[in-house]
């Protein structure tokens, strides 16, 4: 036991030791702390000293304490007591009555005058209703301010506080007994001291005055002064030095612009930098439209290795980022990535600015980098023109395209037509307006009624646009329904006129105007529907041209393009084909399809039977020659299945090439040109199809091989050139598919699964105390139990305290009382007895006369 | 009813019919006063029944109604059988004598002459019965049905029995009707859920037989849509129904439809497609059920199933079915056959629900050869890439279930690393009839990539099974099987999406501002 103790005695001033060599002022009590007299502090003793036990009642202060509790009493019980069988009280009404000391903020106080002062108000109203004068005085400390003014002293007055003090010679003087000279007698030597102090206060007084009306002297004549001094500055200014390469960089610092000009005037290169930076914003959303939500995780993409800790933080490793470009289709359907276009501009502005390093150089990049981007887009026109490259073939196509927008301006110039019109209440009176003018002034005038109505100059607008984009649709459906052979071109331009406008409008407000299209195509669905047999009639085509002119049809889910979508796959696989109408609007329909994919490059399977059937109608079938697979709505045999076959002749060898044209599409009868035409831009459109269409696709081959079996049995015996060029390339095409090599299909590398990170498992705080295991609740409620014992015992103390002290107030009072009645019973007596005196007094001198 | 007051009888029921059925007014008074006169005026009756004669005269059905009201009393009343037992015993011997006799006896007995006018009567209602006016053939065999309750109710000699000659009659009628099916079938289907109706026409039907199937091809098809309408099901027997209170025995009549079975089936060599179709329905529907040995069936199944294309194939696949579920019969051939029903033009025939429905159960084993089952989803695959939107879904799930219940199929989407490393031809032989041999075990479903690039969103997304991970649970395809290609547009028109995205360039004319195909391929402007 002795060795342990002193072993732990031992190691207690070893710990004090490394404290103190710690830090020597840790135990320094700061200068401005309170002291604790010693003698209040009670110590209580503790036998042992356990480890982990905080003892909180290890020193207090009995009596602070003690004390505290006593005033905390007084207030409360002792007030209460006080105040105990007494009928009267005095109520505290004012703001913020519950509140002491720091709560007493300036607000509330505020509050509280504020109230005064209206209850005042209120008092005096009736009289002081008409007194006009009733300013109140403003007091401070007492004094109305205008005393206050009255007194003030413009001098300042601190400097007299100053020279208050005794100044040291009169100290050493006076209280070391100075230099011993003329000894004086303590009187005087005060009475001189007196006189000297007053001497020098009327000195200093008098000093003070004199500066002070010096000044204000100066003051007045400061004025006069001041056009001297401007004159005589300028002048200085004139000499000043040349101005140092510091002085330089300082003023160019101040005079430096601090921040950009909110509305600059934009320069047409920045202008067309900021239209390419949006169409990228627009084309990169389009293209996350255009998948599918997960569809970027594809099979057989090599993924590279990933660690079962990566976190997915988009972190590269440094030499990874080279090759990190993602793969994308551009706009044109090149492989590519922005990644790489971004970067070969960026490199060339780097190149740039090594090149030249003055300011300059900052605009010339910039230029540069506008000039890469419009390089970008000089790109998509490059690929524009390539697609015309394509055209090239039937040259016509784009002699009448020059000629519209030439004809348009001077349309637009038209003064025949008023400038502002008024938005048609009817179709009828919209009709009629269009009537009056011809196609390219009626493009004019919905143009004009656009811009009178646009919504932002008038609510009403809004119906009005929406109304206006379903008259166009109506009116167009009445151009198309009936369209005859003569005016189909006329309608067909007049539509092109009228597209930009369609578009236009649709963007005024995407929701209505798309709601009203896709109502008019679900008419047109629930009327083709009656009859599946039949091609819907011709405006029906005209409104997926529309659909796909107005809308982002790539998206992988689109409200109108995928109802159209459905609506074009169901007329190919359905509608009987019959007429030449039937071959054309199914050709049209087709290119539509092609036109809703490409960028997307969806594919839909009506398209590939539809052209399938063409090139079917196309093979002139003898009597016992097997048939050839081909599915409805084409048939294997009959008069419908060989409408486009041929007998070879001088004409339709000698016919030139040519596009399918508009009049196909309202006429019945079939031409030889007619044959030839269509078979010819079916070979164009297969073509299309496999290049541009599904070339990139995997497994595109069995897409491609029911097109070879069809042509190995046509023949191409009766048809031009240009027929016979068109079939090798499609089926050069074909064949490239037809024998495409793929890679077993295999799901991704999945990222490895991680080990599951286990908690750490922590063994409970051992404490020794031995108390019987419980279950949590039962150990909740035992402390529970315990905290109620605790505070009912505190709770008894504290009422036994209470009743000590009103108990000893009690005594108090009655020693109090006590203590009077003893006085007064003391003076009674005392009365008496002095009474009793006089009375024995005169009895007394009675004796004494007798005597 | 009250035997009263037999004169007043008719004449209130009479009214309420007229009401019903537009019974001509004067009409209506002759035949009050027909049945109100206490004595049987056999000129007026004629004359009634001379109407069905007249070819214009415009109110059959009235007529009809009339005759039902007028003979029902008159057999009521015990006046139209002649007393004399003779004549009317039924019974084809003594037909040709009792006419003779009849005659004799027309003069003198009221009711030999009412007899005459019944029997008249009778055949005229046949004759409509096969006529070609559906309004009239219904209300002909109603008349004809009433008729022989009240003949079986009130005649003596019939005891309360069945007049089989008159049921064998009709349904004589009804198979040398003009028109097939015959036009009063679907109202004879009611009385055929009677079940004393039911088994009487089977005790009559193997006498009816029509010679050959093959030279009367209209009235075997008469025939079979008779047998078509006796159905022994259950709902049928579970209601009880009795056209008159009979008897009914299951196991008899299930031995008569032993009996017009064989007659069908004797006669079934060589017949047309159509008859076929329908022997096959009939087969399916009402007769294999009950067979006693239907284990014999199995080669004119085959048979029908080898030689024809189309829905008989499939009746016959059907009819095999059920055949491998109840006699456990195997037959390999099958899945080649049911194989070659895939084609691209199935897409447009009537039956393709029920193939796919069929094919779905014949390849629920997974029992199967796997490179079987891979033919299977490879031509399934192909054919979704060509055909209409809803049965690619149908045909997209198909295949996944294909690959949940073969595990080994697996490997069609799921290669390994060192196969998926290198690039080959498509070793699918698509032109190859044996789907064993068709290698599509080698393959792998690159269709299915293909067709997550289709137009249509829901077609894509079942698609997207290949590269995500299969399903846990198969597929119903049962609601699909109902879902038309309208469906699938009505569905994504209902969509609510207020983003409509808009094309971010301005077209200038009829073409769009770029990759424009249409103005590429058509001079419109």
């Amino acid at each position: 036991m002795g060795f342990k103790t002193k072993k732990s005695n031992a190691d207690a001033v070893y710990s004090k030791k490394s404290v103190k060599s710690s830090n020597p002022f840790d135990s320094a009590t700061a200068q401005n702390a309170k002291r604790v007299n010693p003698f209040d502090v009670h110590v209580n003793k503790e036998k042992f000293k356990i480890l982990g036990r905080i003892c909180k009642h290890d020193r207090g202060m009995p009596g602070v304490s003690r004390a505290k509790a006593l005033q905390k009493r007084t207030q409360t019980l002792g007030k209460q007591y006080a105040v105990k069988d007494k009928s009267n009280k005095f109520v505290d009404h004012r703001i913020g009555k519950h509140l002491s000391g720091d709560q007493l903020t300036e607000s509330v106080m505020n509050a509280r005058f504020l109230s005064e002062k209206l209850s005042q108000i209120r008092a005096s109203n009736k009289a002081e209703k008409f007194n006009l004068n009733d300013d109140e005085l403003l007091t401070h400390r007492g004094q109305t301010l205008e005393e206050i003014e009255q007194y003030r002293d413009e001098r300042s007055d601190d400097e007299d506080e100053e020279n208050d003090r005794l100044d040291a010679e009169f100290t050493s003087a006076a209280h070391f007994g100075g230099d011993g000279d003329k000894p004086q007698d303590r009187q005087t030597a005060i009475e001189e001291m007196i006189s000297e102090q007053k001497r020098r206060k009327n000195e200093i007084a008098k000093d003070k005055d004199e500066v002070y009306d010096l000044t204000e002297k100066l003051d007045a004549n400061y004025k006069q002064l001041l056009g001297l001094v401007n004159t005589a500055t300028e002048d200085e200014q004139r000499e000043k030095p040349p101005p140092d390469a510091y002085d330089k960089l300082l003023k160019e610092m101040i005079f430096e612009p601090r921040g950009s000009v909110t509305d600059k005037l934009i320069k047409p290169e920045e202008l067309a930098k900021q239209e390419a930076a949006r169409l990228e914003k627009l084309e990169n959303e389009r293209l996350r439209r255009m998948k599918a939500d997960g569809e970027e995780q594809e099979t057989n993409v090599q993924v590279p290795h990933r660690s079962a800790d990566d976190l997915d933080d988009g972190y590269f490793v440094a030499g990874e980022e080279d090759d990190d470009d993602t793969l994308a289709y551009d706009l044109e359907g090149n492989l590519g990535t922005h990644l790489s276009q971004k970067k070969q501009a960026d490199e060339n502005g780097a190149d740039d600015t090594e090149d030249d390093d003055d300011d300059e150089g900052e605009e010339e990049e910039e230029e540069e980098e506008s000039d890469s981007e419009v390089d970008n887009m000089s790109d998509l026109k490059v690929s524009e023109s390539e697609s015309e490259d394509e055209q090239a073939a039937a040259p016509q196509a784009n002699k009448p395209k020059a000629k519209t927008p030439k004809a348009q301006p001077v349309a637009s110039m038209d003064t025949s037509i008023p400038f502002t019109i008024k938005m048609p209440k009817t179709y009828e009176d919209f009709t009629q307006l269009l009537s009056k003018y011809t196609a390219t002034q009626q493009a004019t005038v919905v143009e004009r009624i656009i811009k009178c109505n646009d919504p932002k100059l008038d609510g009403v607008n809004r119906e009005h646009v929406v109304k206006l984009f379903a008259f166009l649709l109506q009116y167009i459906k009445d151009m198309f329904e009936d369209a005859s052979e003569q005016d189909i071109v006329s309608h067909f331009q007049l539509v092109s006129l009228l597209m930009p406008h369609l578009y236009d409008l649709s963007h005024l407000n995407p929701e209505r105007m798309s709601n009203t299209l896709l109502d008019v195509l679900k008419e047109k669905y629930g009327d083709y529907r009656k009859n599946q047999k039949v091609y819907p009639s011709l405006e029906t085509l005209i409104y997926f041209k529309i659909v796909s002119n107005l809308y982002s049809t790539s998206d992988f889910h689109h409200p109108v393009a995928t109802p159209t979508y459905i609506f074009m796959q169901h007329i190919l696989s359905r509608a009987r084909v019959r007429t030449r109408q039937d071959i054309a609007m199914g050709l049209f329909i087709v290119s539509i399809a092609l036109e809703f994919g490409a960028s997307s490059k969806r594919l839909l399977p009506g398209v590939f039977n539809f052209l399938q059937g063409v090139v079917h109608m196309a093979i002139p079938k003898k009597q016992g020659q097997d048939q050839l697979e081909i599915v409805p709505p084409f048939e294997r045999d009959g008069p419908f299945s060989k409408l486009l076959a041929i007998s070879a002749s001088k004409t339709s060898k000698a016919l030139p090439t040519q596009q399918m044209q508009a009049a196909d599409l309202v006429t019945h009868t079939i031409t030889e040109e007619f044959k030839v035409r269509a078979l010819d831009t079916a070979l164009r459109l297969i073509k299309h199809c496999m290049e541009q269409l599904v070339g990139e696709h995997v497994g595109a081959g069995c897409l491609a091989t029911p097109f070879l079996a069809l042509f190995e049995r046509l023949s191409l015996e009766p048809y031009a050139e240009h027929v016979h060029q068109h079939y090798a390339e499609a089926k050069e095409a074909l064949e490239r598919l037809a024998t495409q090599k793929m890679k077993p299909l295999a799901p991704p590398d999945r990222k490895p699964k991680a080990l599951r990170l286990l908690e750490p498992r922590f063994e409970v705080v051992y404490d020794d105390k031995r108390r019987p295991k419980m279950s949590k609740q039962k150990e909740e409620r035992a402390k529970l139990l315990h905290k109620i014992k605790r505070e009912k015992k505190g709770a008894i103390r504290e009422i036994r305290r209470d009743t000590a002290f009103v108990q000893d107030l009690k005594l108090k009072q009655q020693l109090e009382s006590d203590k009077e009645r003893h006085e007064k019973v003391k003076r009674i007596y005392q009365e008496a007895s002095m009474q009793q005196g006089e009375l024995n007094e005169l009895a007394r001198a009675k004796k004494r006369k007798k005597f | 009813m009250k035997h009263t007051n037999k004169a007043k009888q008719g004449a209130p029921a009479l009214d309420t019919l007229a009401k019903r059925s537009n019974v001509p007014v004067e009409l209506q008074q002759k035949a009050n006063a027909f049945l109100n006169a206490t004595q049987v005026d056999t000129k007026v009756l004629g004359g009634i029944v001379k109407l069905f004669a007249e070819e214009g005269y415009a109110h059959q059905v009235g007529l009809m109604h009339t005759i039902e009201v007028i003979f029902k009393n008159l057999l009521k009343r015990q006046s139209v059988y002649p007393a004399d037992e003779e004549l009317t015993k039924p019974g084809k011997k003594s037909k040709a004598k009792a006419k003779a006799k009849l005659k004799k006896t027309l003069d003198t007995d009221p009711n030999a002459k009412c007899f005459a006018l019944y029997n008249k009567t009778w055949s005229w209602l046949l004759q409509r019965l096969a006529g070609t006016n559906k309004e009239d053939a219904n209300v002909a065999l109603k008349v004809a049905m009433q008729l022989i309750v009240t003949e079986a109710k009130h005649i003596k000699h019939n005891n309360g029995n069945w007049p089989k000659k008159h049921l064998s009659s009709i349904l004589g009628a009804l198979i040398e009707s003009e028109t097939s099916p015959a036009l009063a079938l679907p109202a004879f289907e009611k009385y055929a859920r009677c079940l004393d109706v039911l088994q009487l026409s089977y005790e009559l039907l193997p006498q009816l037989t029509p010679a050959s199937f093959v030279e009367t091809p209209q009235q075997a098809l008469n025939y079979l849509g008779i047998v078509n309408t006796l159905d022994l099901g259950k709902t049928v027997l579970a209601e009880q129904q009795y056209h008159m209170a009979g008897s009914f025995d299951l196991a008899d009549t299930q031995k008569l439809l032993n009996i017009v079975w064989q007659g069908i089936i004797d006669r079934c060599s060589g017949v047309d497609e159509q008859v076929h179709r329908q022997v096959l329905v009939v087969l399916l529907e009402r007769i294999l059920p009950h067979l006693e040995n239907p284990i014999l069936l199995t080669d004119f199944l085959m048979d029908s199933l080898h030689q024809f294309d189309g829905p008989i194939a499939l009746l016959a696949l059907q009819g095999i079915f059920s055949l491998m579920q109840k006699q456990n019969i195997t037959y390999p051939d099958v899945y080649k056959k049911l194989y070659n029903m895939f084609y691209p033009r199935m897409f447009y025939n009537k039956y393709k629900a029920r193939l796919f429905y069929l094919a779905d159960i014949f390849l629920t084993s997974t029992h199967l050869p796997e490179n079987l089952v891979a033919a299977f989803a490879k031509r399934m695959s192909r054919l979704a890439l060509r055909s209409p939107t809803e049965d690619a879904i149908i045909l997209i799930r198909f295949v996944c279930n294909l690959l949940l219940r073969h595990t080994g199929l697996k490997r069609l989407i799921c290669a390994t690393a060192a196969a998926s490393a290198v690039e080959i031809a498509d070793p699918f032989d698509d032109t190859e009839l044996d789907p064993v041999k068709t290698g599509a075990i080698n393959s792998s479903l690159w269709e299915m990539v293909l067709l997550q690039k289709h137009a249509v969103p829901e077609v894509a997304n079942a698609a997207r099974f290949v590269s995500k991970s299969l399903p846990l649970m198969e597929f119903d395809l049962g609601q699909l099987l109902e879902m038309k290609e309208s469906d699938i547009f009505d569905d994504e028109v209902k969509k609510v999406s207020k983003q409509f995205m808009l094309a971010y360039e301005r077209p200038k004319n009829f073409a769009l501002p770029k990759n424009d195909v249409v103005t590429q391929y058509f001079d419109l402007i």
